[in-house]
C-alpha cells in the first residue's frame, strides 16, 4: 500500500525548495524567480495528482507516518508527520494545481514589480505552509502551519508596504486572525490534558471519542475553541473584518490565499475534526448559525460595494459561511467540502479575472469601467462561467455544491435552508450587477483596454473548465464524490425542492441584475434613492469596523496609554522616592566621599542592615543562631 | 539516598574553570595594546569572545545528551572556617566549608552556550562604540565571566560572587558609554540590583548556616569521639539536605541526641521566609513587576551593545537562579505559592504589553516587551511540571536570542538615522532592506511565530500551566494578541510606509550582518527542531523529579 502516499512529503517540499532558492539568491533570479516557482509547483502537483489518483483505488487505507519527534518533555511527545487520507489528498490536489496557475498567471501581473522576487518567494512558502496545514497529522503540528500561512497572508497583503493601506490592511489581518488564533490554542491545551496520553493526532481523538474518554463538556468547549480559530481564519462573522480589507495585497494573493486556500482553511479545520464536532451538537448548532448568518450577512454587504475585489472579497466570506453552514447542518463534512472544492476553482477564476481587468484599466471601481467585453474577449468568457458558476446556475460546478448544501439544510434545518436560499439570490444578484456594470455597456471612463496576455489567460481558461466540469463527480443520486471522501453512503433522499428553487432564485438575482445594469428598464439610482437608508448601511457594512474601532480600539489605546502613565508616575514615582531616601542616606554617610561605588557598597550593607533587623524582629533568625552559634 | 549529588567527573578536569576564565586571555591581550588603536583592540575582543564559544561548543558536543547529572563537575574545598557551638550543653566543633563548584546539567548548559553566543554577538555590535575602547572591552570580558561564573557555579558563594562580578562592569558600560542620562541609569541600575544582591546575599548566608548542615558522605563521621558539625554552601547538597526524606531522617537521627531535631528542618515559617527573600532577590533582577524600572533606563540609556548582553543574559541570570537556588531548594513553597507565582506571570504579561503597546520609543517598547515575555518564564514556574519548567528554560534562550538580535537592529538603525523613535521613523525597508527583514524577522519571533523559537517556550509554558491553571492560562493565551498588537506597532511603523528619512543610507555591513544572521540562524533552529535544547533539559528535569513529583499528573 501507499506507493506514492509515502512520498507525500515531496508535495510540501517542491515550494519550500522554491523559497529557500528564491530567497537565497535574492535579486539574482529577479526575473527568473517566478519560472523556477512555477516549475517547481509543477513538479509539486504531479506528486500530488499521483496520490490523488492512487487515493480513488477502492478500500485503500490511510498513510501515516509521525516517526519525527519534535519535541519531548516529560510525557508530552509532539511528533511532526503527515497523514494521507481521501480528505486531504483532495485538499493536496486542489492547493497545488490553485497555486500552480496563480504562479503562472503572476508571472504576466507581477512583471513590472521591482521586487517581484520577494513576491514569489512568498507565494511559495505560503504554499508550502498550507500543504502543511493539509497534511498534519496532529493538532499542534496543524497549527504550526496554521500560523504560517496566516504570516504569510500578512506578508502577502503588506507586498507594497509603501502603502498605508496595505499597512494598515495586513496589521489588521495579523490581529484579528490572532484573535481566532488563540481559540484554538486554547482548544489544543484542553484537549492536551484531557486526552489519553495527551494525544494530539485525529486518530486518537476519534478514538478517545468514541471509547467515551472525553467528557461531553470538554468535546463541546474543545470544538467550539477549535471553531473560533476556524471564524477567524476563515473571515466569519464576528471576525470577517479584516478580509475584505486584504484586498489590497496584490490580486493574485486574493485568488490563492484569500479566496480558494488558506481562508477554506477553516472549513478545512472543522472537517478534519469533524469527529469532535459531531459529538456535539451545540457545536454543530454553532457551527451552522455563524456559517448561515455569514452567508446572508456578507452577501447583502456584496450588493452595495463598488470595489470589484471587495464585491468579490464580501462573496468569499459569505460562500464561506456557506460551507460552514453545510458543515453544520449535516452529520458527514461531504456537503461543506464538496462546495469548498468547486469554489477554490471558480472563486480563483473571479479574482484572476478580476485582476485581468484591473491590469487593463488600472482602476478597481465599478463605476469607472463598463463595455470590457468588446476588448477582452477571454477574460469576459471565462468571468462569465464564473458568475454563473458562483451564483449557482446549473450545470455549472457551483450548482451541484450548493445545491448539496441546501438539500441537508431542507432536511435538517428549514430555518437555514430559508437564510441560504436569500443569501443565494443576493449572490446572484451582486454578481449580475458586477459583470453588467464592468463588462457590457459603454465605458464610463476613457481608458484603453487590452486582453492580457497569454501566461494569464490559461490559467483563466483552465479555471473556467474546472468551473463547469468541476461538480460533475457529485451529480444527486449518484453522489461519488462524498461516498468517496467520507466513506459514507449519503443519507439523504435527493430531493427536487431545493435543487428548482436555488435554480430559480438564481435566475432571478441574474435577471433583476441584468434589468437594471444591462439593459436598462429601470434606474439603480432611483432604487438606491429610494433605499438610502438601507444602502448606506450596507456600503459602511453595517458599520461593523467603527463599532470594533469604538468598543475596542479606543479603549484598547486608552486602556494601555492609562497603564503607561501609571507606569510612569506610580511605580517609578515610588522607586524615584526610595531611591531619593537611599541617595540622602548615602550622602549623609559618605559625606567626604565621592563617587559611585561608595554608594554600592553602601547600598548593600545599608539593605543587610535593614533586612537583619527585619528578619529578626520576625523571630526567624532564631533557627540561624541555634545551629551556627550563639 | 537521592541521587541528586551524583556527578560525573570527566578526563579534562578544569573545562570548565577554562571556560569561565576564557575571556581573561582577551583582557590580557587588550591590556598590552595601546588605547589609541581602535581597531586592534575590536578586533581582538572579538576574535577573544569567540574563545568562550569553542570552549562552550566543546562542552555542548561532549555533554553527554542522555544523562541528566551535572556534568564536568570540578570540586574542591575554596576555604574553611572552624568554630566551636554549642548543641544543648555540649561543645561541638563546627566547620564551614566553601566549595568551589562548577559543573553543568541540561538546564545550564544551554545558557552557558547562550552566554558565549550572545557576549561575541555582542563584541561584533561593539563596532559602532565610538570612545574608550580599551576600558569597554575589557569590561566586556570581564562581565563575560561573571555571567559563565553564574550559570556553572555550583556553590552558593561562588554562585554570588559571580553575581557581583556581573554588577562592576555593568555599572561603568551604562554609566560612560550610555545616552543622555547615562549616569542616572547607572545609579539606579546600581541601587536596585544591590538591594537585590543585599537580599540575596543574606539568603544565602541563613540557608548556608542551617540547610547547609551536612551528614551525608564521608563529612561527618558518627563513631568518632568529638563529632563534628559540617557546613557547606554545595548547591545539590543544600537541595538534597532541604529535599530529600532520607537525608533529613538522617540528620535527624544525629541531632535527636543534642535535642536539636527540629532545628535542622527549617520550620515552615523559616523556609517561606527564605523563599520570599530569593523572590524579591530575583525578581528584582528578572524583573518582576513593581520592581521592574530600572531596567527601562538601563534599555534606554545603555548603548545597544550592552543592552544585548543585559536583556539577553543578565536578566535571565534571576530566572535561573530562582529556579537553580529558589524553586529547587523550596518546591513546596514553589507549590504552595504557584497560583501567585501564575498571577505575578500573568500581570507581568500583560502589564508589558499594555504598557509597550504605549511607546513611542523602540527601545522602551522593547524593554516593556522584555518585561512581558518574562512573565511567561513564570507562568513556567508556576506550571510545577517537566513541561512548564522546560517552557520557561526555552524562553530564557528564546528571549536571550531575539532581544539580543532585536538590540543588534537597535545599535545599527540608530548609527544611522540617530533616533529610535516611532512617530520620526518610517517606510525604513525603502533605504535599509536588510536591517528592516531582520527587524520584521525579530519581531515575529517575539510574538511567537511556529518556526522560530519564540512560540516553542510559549507553548510549554501553556501547556504546562494548564494542568493546574486553566482560566489563568486562557487569560494568558490571550496575551499573545496583545504581544501582537505591540510587536506589529513598532516593527511596522518603522518598516512599513512612506519613508520618513530620504537620506541616502548604507544597508548593514558585513560585520553588522553576520551576527544577525548568526542569531537568526539559532532562533529558526530552536523553533524547527526544538529538540536540540529538549533532549538533555528533560534528562535534568528528570532527576528533578523526585521533588517535583509532587504534582502527580506532572507531565
Amino acid at each position: 500500500m501507499g506507493t506514492y502516499s509515502q512520498y507525500a512529503w515531496l508535495v510540501p517540499l517542491f515550494p519550500l525548495l522554491g523559497f529557500i532558492i528564491v530567497l537565497a539568491a535574492g535579486r539574482l533570479v529577479q526575473r527568473i524567480g517566478g519560472p523556477i516557482n512555477v516549475l517547481l509547483s509543477i513538479a509539486s502537483f504531479v506528486v500530488a495528482a499521483l496520490i490523488g489518483w492512487e487515493r480513488l483505488t477502492p478500500g485503500i487505507e490511510n498513510y501515516v507516518w509521525n516517526d519525527w519527534t519534535w519535541l519531548k518533555i516529560g510525557d508530552f511527545n509532539i511528533t511532526l508527520g503527515f497523514e494521507i487520507n481521501n480528505l486531504n489528498a483532495l485538499m493536496l490536489l486542489i492547493v497545488t494545481l490553485v497555486s500552480m496557475l496563480v504562479q503562472l498567471y503572476s508571472i504576466g501581473y507581477m512583471a513590472e514589480d521591482d521586487r517581484k522576487h520577494v513576491f514569489f518567494s512568498y507565494i511559495a512558502l505560503f504554499t508550502f505552509s498550507m500543504l502543511g496545514v493539509v497534511m498534519s497529522e496532529n493538532l499542534i503540528e496543524l497549527y504550526i502551519f496554521w500560523e504560517l500561512v496566516g504570516v504569510c497572508s500578512f506578508l502577502l497583503v503588506g507586498f507594497w508596504y509603501e502603502k498605508l493601506e496595505a499597512k494598515k490592511a495586513a496589521q489588521k489581518a495579523f490581529l484579528v486572525t490572532r484573535v481566532g488564533d488563540t481559540g484554538l490554542l486554547a482548544g489544543i491545551l484542553l484537549l492536551a490534558w484531557n486526552m489519553p496520553g495527551h494525544a494530539l493526532d485525529f486518530n486518537s481523538i476519534f478514538n478517545a471519542i468514541n471509547a467515551g474518554d472525553l467528557s461531553s463538556g470538554v468535546i463541546t468547549t474543545a470544538a467550539i475553541l477549535i471553531f473560533i480559530g476556524a471564524v477567524g481564519k476563515s473571515g466569519q462573522f464576528p471576525l470577517h473584518t479584516w478580509l475584505p480589507d486584504a484586498m489590497e495585497g496584490p490580486t493574485p494573493i486574493s485568488a490563492l490565499i484569500h479566496a480558494a486556500t488558506m481562508v477554506a482553511a477553516g472549513v478545512y479545520l472543522v472537517a478534519r475534526s469533524f469527529d469532535l464536532f459531531v459529538a456535539s451538537p451545540t457545536a454543530m448548532l454553532t457551527v451552522a448559525i455563524i456559517g448561515g448568518f455569514t452567508a446572508i450577512f456578507a452577501a447583502t454587504i456584496g450588493l452595495a460595494q463598488y470595489d470589484i475585489k471587495r464585491i468579490l472579497a464580501y462573496s468569499t466570506v459569505s460562500q464561506l459561511g456557506y460551507m460552514m453552514m453545510g458543515l453544520g447542518v449535516s452529520t458527514t463534512f461531504a456537503a461543506g467540502m464538496f462546495h469548498l472544492y468547486t469554489h477554490a476553482f471558480f472563486k480563483a477564476l473571479l479574482f484572476l479575472g478580476a485582476g485581468s481587468v484591473i491590469h487593463a484599466v488600472h482602476t478597481q471601481d465599478i463605476r469607472e469601467m463598463g463595455g470590457l467585453s468588446k476588448h477582452m474577449k477571454i477574460t469576459t468568457w471565462t468571468f462569465a462561467i464564473g458568475t454563473l458558476a458562483l451564483s449557482g446556475v446549473p450545470p455549472f460546478a457551483g450548482f451541484w455544491s450548493k445545491d448539496l448544501i441546501l438539500l441537508e439544510a431542507y432536511h435538517h434545518q428549514p430555518v437555514l435552508f430559508v437564510v441560504a436560499l436569500v443569501a443565494a439570490f443576493f449572490t446572484a444578484l451582486y454578481m449580475s450587477r458586477l459583470f453588467f456594470l464592468v463588462f457590457t455597456g459603454k465605458a464610463r471612463k476613457p481608458a484603453h483596454p487590452h486582453e492580457s496576455p497569454a501566461v494569464m489567460t490559461i490559467p483563466l481558461i483552465i479555471l473556467a473548465i474546472l468551473s463547469v466540469v468541476a461538480g460533475f463527480v457529485n451529480l444527486p443520486g449518484s453522489e461519488k464524490f462524498s461516498e468517496w471522501l467520507t466513506g459514507v453512503a449519503p443519507e439523504e433522499a435527493t430531493s427536487y425542492v431545493p435543487m428548482i428553487a436555488s435554480t430559480i432564485v438564481a435566475l432571478l438575482g441574474i435577471s433583476i441584475g441584468a434589468v437594471f445594469y444591462w439593459r436598462p428598464k429601470f434606474s439603480a439610482e432611483n432604487v438606491k434613492k429610494t433605499f438610502l437608508p438601507v444602502f448606506t448601511v450596507l456600503n459602511n457594512k453595517y458599520y461593523i469596523d467603527e463599532l470594533y474601532q469604538k468598543t475596542i480600539q479606543v479603549p484598547y489605546d486608552l486602556l494601555a496609554a492609562f497603564i503607561d502613565t501609571f507606569d510612569k508616575y506610580v511605580v517609578q514615582g515610588a522607586v524615584s522616592l526610595i531611591q531619593y531616601i537611599v541617595n540622602f542616606v548615602g550622602n549623609i554617610t559618605a559625606k567626604t566621599q565621592n563617587g559611585q561605588l561608595q554608594n554600592y557598597a553602601l547600598v548593600l550593607v545599608f539593605g543587610l542592615i535593614i533586612l537583619a533587623a527585619v528578619v529578626i524582629w520576625m523571630g526567624g533568625g532564631a533557627e540561624v543562631w541555634a545551629i551556627s552559634g550563639k | 539516598m537521592g541521587d541528586f549529588g551524583q556527578m560525573t567527573f570527566e578526563s579534562m578536569p578544569h573545562l570548565l574553570t577554562a571556560l569561565v576564565l576564557s575571556p581573561l586571555l582577551g583582557i590580557l591581550i587588550l591590556a598590552f595594546i595601546p588605547s589609541s588603536m581602535g581597531q586592534w583592540l575590536k578586533r581582538t575582543a572579538i576574535i577573544a569572545s569567540l574563545l568562550p564559544i569553542l570552549i562552550a561548543g566543546y562542552v555542548y558536543a561532549n555533554f553527554n545528551h542522555n544523562a541528566g547529572v551535572m556534568q564536568f563537575v570540578e570540586k574542591f574545598e575554596w576555604t574553611s572556617i572552624s568554630w566551636t557551638n554549642f548543641y544543648g550543653s555540649q561543645p561541638i566543633p563546627n566547620e564551614l566549608h566553601l566549595q568551589y563548584a562548577l559543573g553543568v546539567d541540561g538546564i545550564s548548559l544551554p545558557l552557558v552556550f547562550l552566554t558565549a553566543l550572545v557576549a561575541a554577538m555582542a563584541m561584533f555590535a561593539s563596532v559602532l562604540i565610538k570612545k574608550r575602547w580599551k576600558l569597554y572591552f575589557i569590561l566586556m570580558l570581564i562581565l563575560e565571566i561573571g555571567m559563565l561564573g553564574v550559570f556553572t557555579a555550583q556553590s552558593l558563594t561562588l554562585f554570588f560572587v559571580f553575581f557581583e562580578l556581573t554588577l562592576i562592569p555593568m555599572f561603568f558600560l551604562i554609566g560612560i558609554w550610555g545616552l543622555m542620562h547615562r549616569e542616572k541609569a547607572a545609579n539606579q541600575f546600581l541601587i536596585f540590583n544591590g538591594l537585590g544582591s543585599a537580599i540575596l546575599f543574606f539568603g544565602i548566608i541563613w540557608i548556608i548556616t542551617t540547610a547547609g548542615f551536612t551528614v551525608t558522605g564521608n563529612t561527618m563521621d558518627i563513631s568518632a569521639d568529638q563529632p563534628v558539625a559540617h557546613f557547606t554552601d554545595f548547591i545539590p547538597t543544600i537541595a538534597d539536605n532541604l529535599n530529600n526524606t532520607d537525608t533529613i531522617a538522617n540528620a535527624t537521627e544525629w541531632l535527636k541526641p543534642y535535642g536539636l531535631d527540629t532545628t535542622y528542618l527549617l520550620s515552615n515559617s523559616t523556609k517561606w521566609t527564605l523563599f520570599i527573600l530569593l523572590l524579591v532577590a530575583f525578581g528584582i533582577k528578572l524583573p518582576m513587576f513593581p520592581f521592574h524600572t530600572w531596567m527601562l533606563r538601563v534599555h534606554s540609556e545603555a548603548p545597544a551593545s550592552v543592552v544585548m548582553i543585559h536583556s539577553g543574559i543578565l536578566l535571565k541570570m534571576g530566572a535561573y537562579g530562582l529556579l537553580r537556588i529558589g524553586l529547587s531548594f523550596f518546591p513546596e513553597q514553589a507549590q504552595e505559592s504557584a497560583t501567585w507565582l501564575a498571577i505575578l506571570g500573568v500581570v507581568n504579561l500583560l502589564y508589558g504589553a499594555f504598557c509597550a503597546f504605549a511607546q513611542d520609543e523602540l527601545r522602551s517598547l522593547l524593554a516593556y516587551s522584555s518585561i512581558s515575555h518574562m512573565g511567561i518564564i513564570l507562568l513556567g514556574f508556576a506550571a510545577n511540571n517537566t513541561i512548564g519548567y522546560s517552557g520557561a528554560v526555552f524562553q530564557m534562550i528564546s528571549h536571550g536570542l531575539i532581544s539580543a538580535l532585536f538590540f543588534m537592529l537597535v545599535g545599527s538603525l540608530y548609527e544611522r538615522t540617530g533616533t529610535t523613535s516611532l512617530s520620526d521613523l518610517g517606510g525604513m525597508s525603502k533605504s535599509l532592506p536588510f536591517i528592516s527583514a531582520m527587524m520584521l524577522v525579530a519581531g515575529l519571533a517575539s510574538l511567537g511565530l511556529p518556526g522560530l523559537s519564540g512560540f516553542v517556550s510559549e507553548l510549554m509554558a501553556f501547556i504546562g500551566l494548564f494542568e493546574n491553571h486553566p482560566t489563568l492560562t486562557y487569560i494568558a493565551v490571550l496575551g499573545i494578541i496583545l504581544t501582537a498588537a505591540y510587536v506589529l506597532r513598532g516593527v511596522m511603523n518603522i518598516t512599513y510606509g512612506k519613508l520618513a528619512i530620504s537620506t541616502k543610507m548604507a544597508d548593514a555591513q558585513l560585520v553588522e550582518a553576520f551576527p544577525m544572521v548568526v542569531l537568526t540562524a539559532f532562533i529558526i533552529l530552536i523553533g524547527v527542531y526544538p529538540s536540540v535544547l529538549s533532549g538533555p533539559l528533560d534528562q535534568s528535569l528528570h532527576e528533578w523529579a523526585h521533588w517535583l513529583n509532587h504534582t502527580q499528573a506532572g507531565g
